[in-house]
């Protein structure tokens, strides 16, 4: 028999052998290499090791009241009105997968909002041509103003000389 | 020796058994949800109490998972072992619970609890010393925290195959991953337990 601890795919039969749970004739078959080879021998020492440690560690028995508990709950939630059980069973949700989910859509909307933004800002301006057309009469009305405040610029000077 | 889901459903009948259970509770038959209650409670209460390691909250969590189970009856449909179907449930909530990072508040309380108590058969017919409950306590303190420090998925695979005896298939069916994944993670999860416990053996 060739050592299961020199193909990963056979280690699990050391495993298996040690919690006794291979079947008679691949039990003796690996017990009868096991007894040649010292490294397979030295795995299944530590693994007895880890078992015995593990055994040690019994859990607690479950509290006498645990079933009348748990029906009390089911009681509960029969007599809740139909939208009250709803939202306890979205409470109660595995929400983790969501979480993803509803962040994908989130960038794909502000994408998407990003994308259209020029589309937003031109549209009000077509949409409200008068506001372009008041900022052109201003425009325009500014401009006179200058042009008359240079002439009046121009004017004062040689007018206030002829007093003189 | 503890004994696992494997020892009580081992044969088919059994697991036919239990889905034939679970389809009367389909039916509205709460009686035939008080055995599988009955009969699953400690299995599922004790694999969660290993992965969150108190008992407070496995009962809540175990609470948790029967209570998903009575609410899923009318959807229910027999795919798999209703064992996979139940463990796959517990430990989706014990994995929940340790990635929510609720298991820092609750090692607080690890101390008080009095789970820790030196079973009685391991003095045969004699109260323990003060001196063995000693040693009994830093060795089963060893094995907690050498299983709490092992990966999530390590942890419920290693688990499930020691205490649940479960096979490589079911366990992989729990954990939704392949056979030959789960064969890793429970290698390698005995690996660093056989690293971390090794000196236990000495004693």
């Amino acid at each position: 028999m060739n050592c299961p601890l020199k193909r990963v795919e056979t280690t699990d039969l050391l495993l298996e052998y040690s919690a006794r749970r291979l079947d008679a004739s691949r039990a003796a078959a690996l017990g009868r290499h096991v007894e040649a080879c010292a490294e397979c021998s030295a795995f299944l020492a530590g693994q007895r090791a880890v078992w015995d440690a593990l055994d040690e560690w019994e859990a607690p028995p479950v509290s006498m009241d645990f079933n009348r508990r748990l029906w009390q709950r089911i009681d509960r939630a029969a007599e809740l009105p139909w939208y009250r059980g709803l939202f306890e069973a979205l409470r109660t949700a595995n929400w983790k997968p969501v979480f993803p989910m509803a962040a994908a859509v989130l960038v794909i909307a502000g994408g998407f909002l990003l994308d259209h933004r020029g589309e937003r800002a031109v549209t009000p301006n077509a949409a409200t041509p008068g506001v372009s057309i008041i900022e052109a009469d201003q425009l325009d009305q500014t401009l006179d103003d200058i042009q008359l405040l240079r002439q009046l610029d121009s004017v004062a000077p040689s007018g206030s000389a002829k007093t003189m | 020796m503890v004994q696992g889901v494997n020892t009580i459903t081992g044969t088919a009948a059994a697991l036919d058994g239990d889905v034939e259970l679970m389809l009367r509770v389909r039916e509205g038959d709460e009686e035939s949800f008080g055995v599988l209650l009955e009969k699953y409670r400690s299995p599922v209460i004790r694999f969660v109490y290993r992965m969150v390691q108190d008992q407070a909250i496995s009962e809540e969590l175990g609470q948790e998972v029967f209570l998903r189970v009575y609410r899923s009856r009318a959807s229910y449909e027999p795919t798999a072992k209703f064992t996979t179907w139940l463990f796959r449930i517990a430990t989706h909530l014990a994995l929940n619970w340790l990635r929510d990072g609720r298991s820092e508040r609750g090692h607080q309380r690890l101390d008080d609890e009095g789970d820790g108590e030196m079973p009685v058969r391991e003095v045969a017919d004699r109260r323990p010393s003060v001196e063995q409950r000693m040693v009994y306590q830093t060795r089963l303190q060893e094995v907690r925290d050498a299983i709490a420090l092992l990966p999530e998925k390590q942890r419920a695979a290693v688990l499930m195959h020691k205490y649940e005896e479960m096979e490589y298939a079911q366990i992989a069916q729990v954990l939704e991953c392949s056979e030959s994944a789960v064969k890793s993670l429970v290698f390698r999860a005995y690996e660093t337990l056989r690293a971390r416990l090794a000196h236990m053996t000495r004693v």
